[in-house]
């Protein structure tokens, strides 16, 4: 220690970062196996081909709208209405497919999506007003408009072409996974290896400073909530093209598991930190686990209680690692 | 020190009320302090002395509390001291005035000298705090000075510390420490100050004063400890024992002429085309109306005390303000920056006084913080990080920045002037034609300052219009060939650096306050005698204009307010060569063109010099009695200090 206080760290700040990021993602997928281990010993079902596919099919809903999360969270913001704008835009396309062709309804559904991302990105990015509060009102609002639009009771009856974007493969793999799997490796181009991405990064860790270097810190405190309500939108197409129908709690406590991925995968809700590598394995996780708790037939009341402590958990880990680094 | 160790082998006058030895203190990776000690006896004013990040500060901040020390051992009145809080330290009776004041705007003069009682269990006795507050008020001699009711936002600089002094008073503190409190007060508020310090002494308080102004520490200090480089490397020497060129020794550990790079070709660089120009501008309520012009290739100064609006103008003309009037012009282009981002575009750059919270991204890589504004810059999607590696590759070269270092994950592990360089780099990638840099040497080591003066010489040397804004008098003389001295909110001087010193500075920078009383003075003597009244400060062949007042346009001296003038070009040259000495009986002196001038030297009451009260009166017309004017200036003189 010495000699890093001499020199300011010459030489031993990349060593120990470089481990400090290895150990943030190995313990994490370290975590992710612990699980996956632990569970295919108490369940022989879980490790079959078949659940692995159940798995996987479980992760895109709430993987997409974990990406969309992973966005706003960086930015030191919080999305509470992604449940809700899933609901809404769930509503429209229900509606639309009556009227219109499936891509023109898909289109609407995430607009919508994309409308209401807008609403709460330029309340909070402009006006300055509080990421939780904006998005919680545009939960209720949400959710309110779901109920009105539909007549408050579900709609189904879609047509059965719908369902060709989760039940055909490709290459032996279904098309829903595949879409997370290159939405994924879309949002980690995006967010190491463009402007947007790295401006997201900077908004999050010091705004002032991002504003003083002249980066453009309003679109990109923006432009995450936009992309967190069309994901939500996104996502819930996936849903309601697996059941054919739609009804207005569509999508309720979705925002929980979301922002539950996220924190797991180690983003800091102070904004600034985290990967969307990290994410997909928190999205893993929480299914494995919902997977494996029902595999053994826990009751449903118990699966909150889980679900809400490896929250918990996953934040006071961070806090202790956080603060160990920084001493 | 052997001067320390007679002083505690004699028999005492008092056992020291606090001895700290050994004091460590390391933030992140930056050693703030390493083995400081510190003796100070009761009855005493004993001065911290030490350049920027010495540690004085730091060191202040752990006898009061604030910081929490690695290592070393403080007694206080005998016991060992552990203090892990301010509260602890106020309950042992040590309070800490300081720059930055800790009162709440919000709250009233009387609440805020009450404030640490606030949190007792019980009622307050709003009469009783009252009577308190008169007598503590009382012990300082100004009494009616502070409107308790008062809300202590809108008190001035000198007048909050007052609050904070009392604040202390009301403890029963038995010592005091004051960390720079002469920053933002005018020489006549100082000496208040340092009326208060010495009564404060008379009690006795033990006294810390904080400072970096050396004539302020000759004046007010019994002993002094020196510090460099968070060790302490002078004890408690007496301060009639020094000299200034000991404590600059002590401070500097070197000479310090060789720490700015001599400003040549001053007289060429008045030629260059103006590059930057700002005209007017005004951001209420701090800035009201701020000018000044940047030739290509030249450095110039804005000084001013704390609290003149120096980092408000810079940032409103680069956008991070909103600009109620002004033009900016660049090149002879006209911007008008709305963010930060148009200013970039305009070719402007800055360097925030605020390293960690304006120019830092701390979970950005030290790369990535040093291409951020590129990034801004960049059109496109991507990143073209790699289109400025060469211009990297360069500039690390010329700043001795190992390149590798960049590859660090955690900016806020490198010391204060790396960070600096690396932020300083920042703008230096996007080529700008003008760098404006607030407090560039803050929180900076003695040697990165001097490797970061080379480097604004070298960018004014390149054709970049540079700004500095700084608190160090002597930095900003030694750095910069022009400065422009800002107070309340205004420019009101704009002269080279080689006709000022720290001196002239300090009285240019006055508040408008201070220099409205001197104002009513020079009206009253303009237009009691029916001629020009000025105040200026006088060298062999140039004067410096403080303030003056033309009631009689025919007796116009041939300078004004914030001017400087040689000598011969002014219309009184006569008068101002004949100048009489202290003492001596003066007289109206007469020009060949028949103005008459009388100048009267004014000090204040504790000697320091202030320069000269001037009379001008036109050609003919009645003289009054030089002897019977002087003294009415003098009166004069002493109601407005």
């Amino acid at each position: 220690m010495q000699k890093q206080v001499d020199e300011g760290g010459a030489g031993g700040g990349k060593g120990l970062g470089m481990r400090l990021l290895m150990r943030l993602e190995v313990r994490m997928l370290a975590l992710a196996l612990i699980i996956a281990v632990t569970l295919s010993f108490l369940s022989p079902y879980f490790l079959t081909q078949n659940n692995i596919f159940n798995i996987l099919d479980q992760s895109v809903v709430i993987g997409i709208v974990a990406i969309g999360m992973t966005f706003v969270i960086l930015t030191g913001g919080i999305d509470l209405s992604v449940g809700s704008v899933a609901g809404l835009s769930g509503i429209v396309l229900g509606l639309a497919l009556k009227d219109y062709p499936i891509p023109v309804a898909i289109l609407m559904a995430v607009g919508t999506g994309a409308f209401v991302g807008l609403v709460s990105g330029v309340l909070i990015g402009y006006f300055g007003l509080a990421a939780f509060v904006v998005t919680l009102g545009m939960m209720a609002i949400g959710r309110s408009l779901a109920y009105i639009f539909s007549g408050q009771t579900a709609i189904s009856g879609f047509p059965s072409e719908l369902s060709s974007i989760v039940y055909t493969t490709v290459l032996g793999i279904p098309t829903n996974v595949l879409f997370l799997g290159l939405a994924y490796l879309l949002a980690w181009g995006y967010l190491t290896h463009t402007k947007g991405g790295r401006t997201i990064y900077a908004v999050g860790s010091n705004k002032e400073a991002a504003r003083a270097a002249g980066l453009n810190t309003l679109l990109y405190s923006i432009l995450p909530y936009v992309v967190s309500g069309a994901l939500a939108a996104v996502a819930i197409t996936f849903s309601v093209a697996q059941i054919l129908s739609v009804d207005p709690l569509t999508g309720n406590l979705m925002e929980l598991d979301a922002i539950a991925a996220v924190v797991i995968g180690g983003a800091s809700l102070y904004g600034g930190r985290g990967t969307i590598v990290g994410t997909l394995i928190g999205v893993l996780i929480m299914v494995m686990i919902r997977n494996g708790l029902n595999l053994l037939g826990v009751s449903p009341f118990w699966q909150g209680s889980a679900i809400g402590g490896i929250i918990i958990m996953a934040l006071l880990v961070e806090r202790l690692v956080r603060s160990r680094s920084e001493s | 020190m052997s001067v320390a160790h007679d002083a505690a082998a004699a028999p005492d006058r008092s056992e020291p009320i606090l001895v700290a030895r050994g004091v460590d203190k390391t933030f992140d990776r930056t050693r703030a302090l390493n083995g400081a000690s510190l003796e100070l006896r009761a009855g005493e004013v004993h001065g911290l002395l030490g350049a920027n990040g010495a540690g004085k500060s730091t060191l202040s901040k752990v006898i009061s509390g604030h910081v929490v020390r690695d290592a070393g051992e403080i007694l206080y009145k005998g016991r060992p001291l552990n203090l892990r809080s301010t509260r602890e330290a106020l309950e042992a009776g040590i309070a800490i005035v300081m720059q930055e004041t800790s009162l709440a705007p919000d709250l009233t003069v009387l609440e805020n000298i009450f404030l640490p009682e606030l949190r007792r269990p019980g009622l307050l006795s709003y009469g009783s705090m009252r009577r308190r507050a008169g007598e503590l008020l009382g012990r300082l001699g100004h009494e009616h000075v502070l409107p308790l009711d008062q809300e202590v936002a809108r008190l001035s600089a000198a007048q909050r510390q007052l609050v904070e002094i009392a604040k202390a008073l009301a403890l029963d503190a038995d010592l005091i420490i004051f960390d720079e409190p002469t920053a933002s007060l005018s020489p006549s508020e100082v000496e208040r100050l340092f009326d208060i310090m010495a009564k404060l002494r008379e009690d006795g308080c033990a006294l810390i004063f904080v400072s970096h102004r050396l004539e302020e520490v000759f004046t007010i200090t019994d002993r002094v400890t020196i510090m460099r480089e968070g060790a302490t490397v002078a004890a408690s020497e007496p301060t009639a024992s020094l000299g200034q060129a000991d404590v600059i020794r002590h401070m500097v550990g070197r000479d310090i002429g060789a720490l700015y790079a001599t400003p040549g070709l001053q007289d060429a660089g008045s030629e260059a085309p103006v590059v930057f120009e700002v005209e007017g501008v005004a951001t209420p309520p701090v800035v009201r109306n701020v000018s000044f012009a940047v030739r290509r290739g030249e450095i110039l100064g804005l000084g001013g005390l704390v609290g003149a609006g120096r980092s408000e103008t810079a940032e409103a003309i680069f956008g991070l303000r909103h600009r109620t009037a002004g033009t900016i012009r660049v090149d002879g282009r006209e911007v008008s920056p709305r963010k930060p981002a148009d200013a970039v575009r305009a070719g402007i750059g800055f360097v925030a006084e605020d390293r960690r919270f304006q120019s830092i991204v701390p979970d950005l890589s030290v790369k990535e913080n040093l291409l951020l504004a590129h990034l801004g810059a960049h059109r496109g999607f991507g990143l073209g990080y790699r289109s400025r590696q060469a211009k990297i590759d360069e500039l690390m070269e010329a700043l001795g920045l190992p390149a590798e270092r960049l590859l660090d994950a955690n900016m806020l592990n490198f010391s204060g002037g790396m960070q600096q360089k690396i932020i300083i780099a920042r703008w230096l990638l996007l080529e700008p034609k003008v760098l404006i840099l607030d407090e560039p040497t803050k929180g900076v080591d003695i040697g990165t300052r001097q490797a970061i003066y080379e480097i604004l010489r070298r960018i004014a040397e390149q054709d970049v219009a540079v700004v500095v804004i700084s608190s160090d008098f002597e930095e900003l003389l030694g750095i910069s060939e022009r400065v422009v001295v800002m107070s309340d909110g205004y420019s009101i001087a704009d002269l080279p650096s080689a006709m000022l010193d720290e001196e002239k500075l300090t009285l240019l920078a006055a508040p408008r306050t201070s220099m409205a009383r001197n104002t009513e003075l020079l009206t009253r003597l303009a237009q009691e005698c029916g001629g020009a009244g000025f105040w200026v400060l006088l060298d062999e062949d140039s004067l410096i204009c403080l303030n003056s007042v033309v009631a009689d346009r025919t007796a116009d001296p041939g300078f004004a307010a914030g001017e400087a003038r040689r000598l011969q070009d002014t219309r009184i040259t006569a008068a101002l060569a004949a100048r009489a000495g202290e003492g001596q009986a003066a007289g109206f002196v007469e020009e060949p063109e028949g103005l008459a001038t009388l100048l009267v030297p004014i000090r204040t009451r504790r000697g320091h010099d202030l320069g000269w009260i001037g009379l001008t009166l036109p050609q003919g017309g009645e003289r009054p009695d030089a002897a019977q004017v002087k003294e009415r200036i003098e009166a004069l003189n002493a109601e407005a200090g």
